[in-house]
């Protein structure tokens, strides 16, 4: 069998310092205004009863992407191992994988003017590096490896942790696994930003 | 109750804003007024037969300039063939690329058989037109009575297939929208439906206002056949607003009962979107011209039927604002409502394609033979080329 390339996120272990942000921004040369991973912080609660959450997000490598199936020039393709890459060279820049994607995981580069979002640092990757974000995480909170490959960290972190990912309604079979995530962070609380909440 | 708060989140910009939802909007248009006036030459309804030329060359220009907006709204505009060389099958913006191509050039064999008699009938006019005419009609001047007898079999053969490219050209921009389940507000299957009845009104508003003045211009006046034509139309808008309306509603009541999305995207329409969604879009760009139209009286006179018409107009542009980029502003990840404001160029290419469109279309019916059945053209000052011998 192929590889089936995912991520985990172990919360417990995220301390919110952005230090995947930071590294995925110089790894990859991403302009400033646009991420291609990033860190959500929120606090939810009234004092005194308060807890704080984070929730690293990007791109989820979906199995059943919405940004590949709208793409009208077939720019955005999968590979093998599951990763969700655009091509820049055919890319026409029409926005619709932004507009189709649930999880907010795309941009125009403003620069290179084409779609862009995590490649799960691709090049890294096939010279048998880590991810950088993976690579830099200070509390070692993210995994990154081969879901078909029983003894790989994410396999085992799957087979024995309670795991959640974000919209799992969606349909697209997003692959970034969140362990100890709280249900109010993985998605907006769209009642309460349309002011609909009392 | 739990309160959230965010305090940080990464930014998010609107990507599709109003030069997408203008582009539906002359889509739309050209769909509606062309499926209008094929009611004559295609479904034989006899005294549509008036009007279907102003309604095809109408369409065909308001189809030329659409995409306009679309090609000007890529980041690369210059790989725009990209389109053509790359087919997906899964992307509802793929398919429109064909129908783009095909729907006008149906549409303009089918003018092409509309108008052939009467630009034969033109050339002895002498100067530019008859250079234009000769031109345009490629020497087909054949006037025996199976040659008029082909134009027609024709003109009915390629209106026929353009009603179905019409629902296609503006249904799929239906598809574009409702195939993106990530955002409720677009995600059903009455958006296709809901984008043709909306292109029927603003289409059939649209070209009432056109068809007067073309009257008005090229024949001197607006007879009475015209008036209770007019009438006529006016009558058909007003239940074309009525089954729009009632996709509305139907539409909104769903959304309002199914997931916290959608339930949140409903409110936002009645709050934060309300002057837009409620005022504009179906107060004023509805409601009122449904009140007008009921009555028969207002659809024999003109200021009402035009003024109905102008609130259709602009009450439809409100529509595909407020569902293009309404959808986008409520997020997809993070706490806040994104916030959209046109840029200056896009407002900018907005005025300047209906500028140039009305320009062309101006031209287009001021030297094309107009002739309807029980009406010629007001006689132009006599250029010497044109006097006989
Ligand atoms: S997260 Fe978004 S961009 Fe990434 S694969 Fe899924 S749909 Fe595509
Ligand atoms: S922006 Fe590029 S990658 Fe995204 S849908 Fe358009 S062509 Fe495809």
């Amino acid at each position: 069998m192929g590889k089936r390339y995912a991520m985990v996120i172990d919360l417990r272990k995220c301390v919110g310092c952005h230090a995947c942000t930071v590294a995925c921004k110089s790894e990859n040369n991403v302009p400033l205004g646009v991420n291609r991973s990033w860190v959500e912080e929120l606090e939810t609660g009234r004092f005194p009863n308060v807890s704080r959450h984070r929730l690293p997000r990007l791109c989820n490598h979906c199995e059943n992407p919405s940004c590949l199936n709208v793409c009208p020039v077939k720019a955005t393709y999968q590979l093998e191992d599951g990763t969700v890459l655009v091509d820049y060279d055919r890319c026409i820049g029409c926005g619709y994988c932004i507009a189709a994607c649930p999880y907010d995981a795309r941009f125009i580069n403003p620069e290179r003017k084409t779609a862009e979002k995590c490649t799960y640092c691709h090049e890294r990757v096939a010279v048998g590096l880590l991810p950088a974000c993976v690579n830099t995480c200070i509390g070692g909170a993210r995994f990154f490896g081969d879901l078909n490959d029983p003894n790989s960290e994410v396999s085992k972190l799957l087979a024995t942790e309670a795991v959640t990912v974000s919209k799992p309604e969606t349909n697209n079979r997003p692959q970034t696994y969140y362990i100890g995530a709280d249900e109010k962070a993985l998605r907006p609380n769209l009642l309460k930003i349309v002011g609909g909440e009392k | 109750m739990m309160t959230t708060v965010h305090f940080f989140d990464s930014p998010h910009e609107i990507y599709w804003g109003l030069l997408i939802a203008v582009y539906f909007y002359y889509t739309g248009m050209s769909a509606g007024s062309f499926i209008l006036t094929s009611l004559g030459t295609v479904f034989g309804i006899e005294k549509y037969k008036k009007v279907s030329k102003v309604g095809v060359i109408m369409a065909i220009v308001l189809l030329l300039f659409a995409p306009l907006h679309l090609l000007l709204d890529l980041a690369q505009p210059g790989r725009a063939l990209n389109l053509f060389t790359h087919v997906h099958l899964t992307s509802a913006m793929s398919w429109g690329v064909y129908l783009l191509i095909l729907y006008p050039l149906c549409l303009m064999f089918y003018a092409w058989y509309l108008f052939r008699q009467d630009l034969v009938n033109g050339l002895n006019k002498g100067g530019f037109k008859a250079s234009l005419y000769s031109f345009l009609l490629f020497g087909k001047k054949d006037m025996s009575e199976t040659a008029k007898a082909h134009d027609k079999k024709q003109a009915k053969f390629f209106g026929t297939i353009g009603v179905p490219l019409a629902l296609a050209v503006h249904g799929y921009t239906g598809f574009i929208l409702g195939n993106v389940q990530a955002r409720a507000i677009w995600h059903t299957p009455l958006m296709p439906i809901i984008f043709l009845m909306s292109a029927m009104v603003s289409g059939t508003g649209l070209f009432i206002i056109v068809l007067m003045l073309v009257e008005k211009f090229k024949f001197g006046r607006l007879n009475d056949d015209i008036k209770s034509l007019i009438a006529d139309i006016a009558n058909l808008m007003k239940w074309f607003i009525v089954v729009d309306g009632a996709l509305m509603i139907t539409y909104f009541i769903v959304l309002w009962n199914s997931t916290e999305a959608g339930y949140a995207a409903g409110y936002y329409l009645l709050h934060g979107e309300g002057w837009s969604f409620l005022g504009l879009e179906n107060g004023l760009g509805m409601l009122v011209p449904l009140l007008i139209l009921l009555s028969k009286k207002a659809r024999q006179s003109l200021p009402a039927v035009v003024t109905a018409s102008i609130l259709t107009i602009i009450g439809v542009l409100a529509m595909r604002i407020n569902l293009v980029i309404g959808g986008q502003k409520l997020p997809l990840t993070g706490s806040k409502i994104i916030e959209y404001v046109a840029s200056g160029r896009d407002i900018g290419i907005v005025l300047g394609i209906a500028v140039v469109a009305a320009v062309v279309l101006s031209f287009l019916y001021a030297v094309l033979p107009m002739n309807r059945p029980g009406a010629q053209e007001m006689k132009s000052i006599p250029t010497t080329k044109g006097v006989a011998q």
